[in-house]
């Protein structure tokens, strides 16, 4: 086999990085994924690509890296385009990380895994081993080197196998939702790692907070289009390009309140810490835990003498760092795992020989919901645990049909699981646990992994629920919205049992939990005056079809003009995003490179006269 | 019959009835704490890069002269014929991993695990063994028609032994190397290097696989599956390992698509510069010369007893 003896960067011609011009692709199925794609990347740029899932945004990085190859149009990488031998060497010095770092990290261990890039650059063994170091050093996994992948946390491996890249010290940086599944502590980490990286970055993510701090320009992919490409604070102050895309996360600067009847009162029923497991009262617990611990087989303790009451009802927060024993509770509380102590559901102590009644009284929808779904079709994914409850076919069609329509899924009964996109796999997972009638619903990390719109659905659905609610998550805006309740765990303990109100005013307690997530917040600030609008009046350019006359000639059609006339416009108050907010100064000024596409209702219609 | 005879109570048969049940359990209990610790990921069957940290006469022996030393005299044991021979191989395995500061525990849950399987050999072999003329029976009570055949008793005792023996042998070769540097080793002494790293996805893999099969099982049981031979049941089943594969598949190209984007051409780098120093000549002749003795030892006329 032919090794580079050592690996130069590809000399660059020309003042772009990639040039993309009509590119296409078509998947074996005959699904097209891009169509026409006309995009320069230059040196430098940090661009977020977004859009909803199955835009295409995966297989158009998938092509910068020279996976793919275009059936039709060019890809130029440095003034050339990515033929065979030159694709090699490209290859070396455009970093992709994968959405599942499992994929990634195929080494028997971290230093074998992260040597695997520079070796292949041709770089000698000791060279390779001070840029693998020094990669192990940026992502702070020095002390893990020796250690198989399998034993790292997921956050950890996530940054296992951004050293991998970074060890090869890439020109270009392709990211797959780089935050997926990761705490807010592991994504902080990995942002700072990211804002230190010197070049070119490209990374497609859902997460629009932490695209705002990492990257400047936005391109947003729309069923294989490039539908806009702008800067970032652009695409985020235009809340209706966001929604026309399915991103806009704005319903989270809304403070909601659940409608008072679904919450019981805080007092009424949570008992606090210090009133201990049986301050609820005399009459038995939907869930109780008294003294209840549980020891993993290597003797890792991960719960310790949790004692708490949950009653009919109840909204509860569980909250805590990772490793804080959350997951555990929860598998303990559905009956995967049966620990040491009292355990109680609806007054029946749950044990080793009867713990299928907890599964049958309590439904969990996993933070990975591809990890419930295993059946061909829609349909019988959600029939599958009423079955299991032994009901007529009857009772379980009746079941299957209210819950694909609880969760906004009519129609999917004959879609495959395994082709959903993944909001639309979250919500098949809730309407598996939803058509078994839970007494109690527990849902883990529910928004991992969602885009804006599937978070909105999801909330949509869960603020109209009825069910005893557990909530395990670190968004604090679900946590704040959804429950009135919250039990704090560290160190598989029960550190706090308060009001959800309490615990978002108790400061050490965020922070202890890691979910004083400080840029998200300030990024959130900051969109949210961004996103305004107001009604006001200046001249402009403006793009839209609407019947008009030549001289004697009225035809319609697509064209520009300027015109005058009060209008709703979302825009920016600032030029610079660290200035403070100034209510009565605007930042106005007509942009002569792109219309309005503000609403004139009636204006069409109506026949008028302009120089265009 | 002319052969001789010890006849023994009937209480004595109580000692081979609760054998084997309590081998069987045994073997249980062992493939379970095997099988939790694999599924709970946090004790690997193979030994991984951690073993650079300890230092011992084993760590330090080149890859190459540890998988020709410990592989001849495994082949060695296995082509005795006397007990007391045996029984020294066994002594040396256990030195060995004394030698190599290895922890008893994997090795004591991998005989356990063993011994389900060779109890059978216990209780069938002297039931079973053609009766020679010289052969001593013992006869537990007045069962004089199911003689138990001594000479049958010590093959298996002896078979028993060589399989302990290289069991035992299989500890100080993987454990005290991490399974690449022993996998190289094996490459440069000629093996093909395809399965060598065939052999090192399929030790990285086989984790993830276990996770994910753990995790849709949790699914399953999350929503009451109720395990059992019934259609509705063997569809479900049927639906859980088509997930499965289609999963790994899927994986599969995920991960190959890793592989091509780090620069993979066909081969994984080689990442190890090995060197066979004069300690590692003299580790390999040690145990290469004590496995011959023993052979030599086991084919000298008349032999040692």
């Amino acid at each position: 086999m032919h090794r580079l003896a050592s690996h130069e960067p590809l000399p660059s011609q020309g003042s772009s990085l990639f040039s993309l011009r009509n590119l296409c692709f078509t998947y074996p199925n005959g699904t097209p994924a891009l169509r026409d794609i006309n995009l320069d990347i230059f040196p430098g740029d940090r661009i977020a690509v977004v859009g909803q899932n199955g835009a295409g945004k995966s297989t158009l990085l998938r092509h910068l890296n020279g996976l793919l190859t275009p059936h039709s149009g060019t890809l130029v990488y440095k003034g050339d385009s990515l033929a065979t031998g030159r694709l090699e060497r490209a290859r070396l010095e455009i970093g992709l990380l994968f959405q599942d770092p499992d994929d990634q990290l195929f080494g028997n261990s971290v230093a074998d895994d992260v040597l695997f890039g520079p070796l292949n650059q041709g770089l000698d063994l000791a060279a390779a081993e001070l840029r693998a170091a020094s990669a192990l050093s940026a992502v702070s996994l020095a002390h893990l080197r020796h250690r198989p992948p399998h034993r790292l946390s997921y956050g950890q491996r996530k940054r296992a196998a951004l050293a991998g890249l970074l060890a090869m010290q890439p020109e270009v940086l392709l990211l797959d939702e780089p935050t997926a599944n990761l705490d807010p502590y592991q994504e902080e980490l990995l942002l700072q790692r990211l804002k230190e990286y010197p070049g070119t970055l490209i990374c497609i993510t859902h997460n629009l907070l932490f695209a705002y701090e990492l990257c400047e320009r936005a391109i947003v992919l729309d069923r294989g289009h490039i539908h806009h490409d702008y800067s970032l604070r652009e695409l985020v102050s235009h809340r209706a390009s966001l929604r026309e895309h399915g991103l806009d996360f704005s319903f989270r600067f809304v403070e909601q309140a659940l409608p008072e009847d679904r919450l019981p009162a805080v007092g009424s029923v949570v008992p606090t810490a210090t009133d201990g497991p049986a301050g609820g009262g005399t009459n038995p617990a939907l869930i109780e835990l008294r003294d209840f611990s549980y020891r993993y087989p290597d003797g890792t303790e991960a719960l310790h003498d949790l004692s708490l009451r949950i009653e009919p009802g109840e909204k509860v927060a569980i909250v805590g760092e990772n490793g804080a024993g959350k997951t555990t509770l929860v598998s303990c509380l559905i009956g995967l795992r049966t620990g040491q102590g009292q355990y109680r559901l609806n007054g029946m102590p749950i044990n080793e020989r009867n713990r299928v009644q907890a599964c049958r009284q309590v439904g969990l929808v996993f933070q990975d919901s591809a990890d419930q779904l295993f059946c061909p079709s829609c349909a019988e994914e959600v029939a599958f645990g009423p079955r299991q409850l032994g009901l007529a076919p009857a009772a379980v069609n009746e079941r299957v049909g209210r819950a694909l329509a609880q969760v906004g899924l009519i129609g999917y009964d004959e879609r495959v699981p395994l082709n959903l996109s993944g909001g639309e796999r979250k919500r098949l997972a809730l309407a598996a646990v939803l058509a078994m009638q839970p007494a109690v619903l527990i849902l883990d990390e529910p928004t991992a992994g969602l885009d804006p719109d599937g978070e909105e659905r999801l909330f949509d659905i869960l603020k109209g629920l009825d069910a005893t609610l557990i909530l395990v998550s670190h968004d604090l805006f679900f946590v704040r919205q959804l429950t009135r309740r919250t039990l704090v765990l560290h160190d598989g303990r029960l550190v706090k049992d308060d009001s959800t109100t309490a615990f978002f005013s108790d400061s050490m307690l965020t922070s202890l939990n890691q979910l004083d997530f400080t840029y998200r917040n300030r990024c959130g600030l900051e969109i949210a005056r961004l996103q305004h609008a107001h009604e006001h009046s200046h001249r402009h350019r403006h793009r839209h079809e609407h019947p008009h006359r030549h001289g004697d000639l009225v035809h319609s059609h697509l064209h520009e003009h300027e015109h005058e006339h009060a209008h709703t416009y979302t825009h920016t108050h600032h030029a610079h995003p660290t200035a403070p907010v100034e209510p009565d100064r605007h930042d106005h000024l007509p942009r002569a490179d792109r219309p309005h596409d503000h609403l004139h209702p009636g204006h069409e219609q109506e026949p008028h006269e302009h120089e265009h | 019959m002319s052969n001789p005879v010890i006849q023994l109570p009937w209480s004595g048969l109580l000692l081979p009835i609760l054998l084997l049940p309590a081998c069987f359990w045994l073997a249980l209990v062992a493939m379970r704490r095997m099988a939790t610790s694999l599924e709970s990921l946090t004790d690997g069957q193979l030994p991984g890069a951690e073993s650079l940290t300890v230092s011992s006469p084993l760590h330090t022996w080149d890859p190459r002269g540890k998988i020709v030393g410990i592989l001849s005299f495994a082949l060695c044991t296995v082509s005795l014929n006397q007990p007391v021979l045996v029984l020294l191989a066994l002594t040396t395995a256990l030195l060995l991993i004394a030698v190599g500061r290895l922890p008893w525990s994997r090795p004591a849950r991998r005989l356990l695990a063993m011994n389900g399987f060779l109890a059978m050999f216990l209780i069938v072999m002297p039931l079973t063994a053609v009766i020679r003329p010289d052969d001593t029976l013992i006869v537990f009570g007045s069962l004089d028609s199911w003689p138990v055949n001594l000479r049958g008793l010590l093959l298996a005792l002896l078979i028993l032994g060589k399989a302990w023996t290289v069991a035992l042998l299989m500890e100080p070769l993987l454990a005290t190397a991490p399974l690449s540097t022993t996998l190289e080793g094996l490459s440069h002494l000629g093996a093909p290097r395809r399965v060598g790293e065939l052999l090192l996805l399929t030790h990285r893999y086989i984790h993830v696989f276990f996770a994910e099969l753990t995790r849709l099982r949790n699914g399953m049981e999350a929503r009451a599956f109720q395990p059992g031979l019934r259609v509705g049941s063997l569809r479900d089943y049927g639906n859980f390992v088509g997930m499965l594969l289609v999963r790994s598949f899927e994986r599969t190209h995920r991960v190959y698509d890793a592989m091509r984007a780090r620069g993979y051409r066909g081969s994984m780098p080689n990442r190890l510069a090995l060197t066979f120093r004069p300690a590692d000549v003299v580790k390999t002749a040690l145990l290469l010369g004590l496995g011959l003795a023993l052979l030599l030892a086991d084919r000298l006329p008349g032999g040692l007893i």
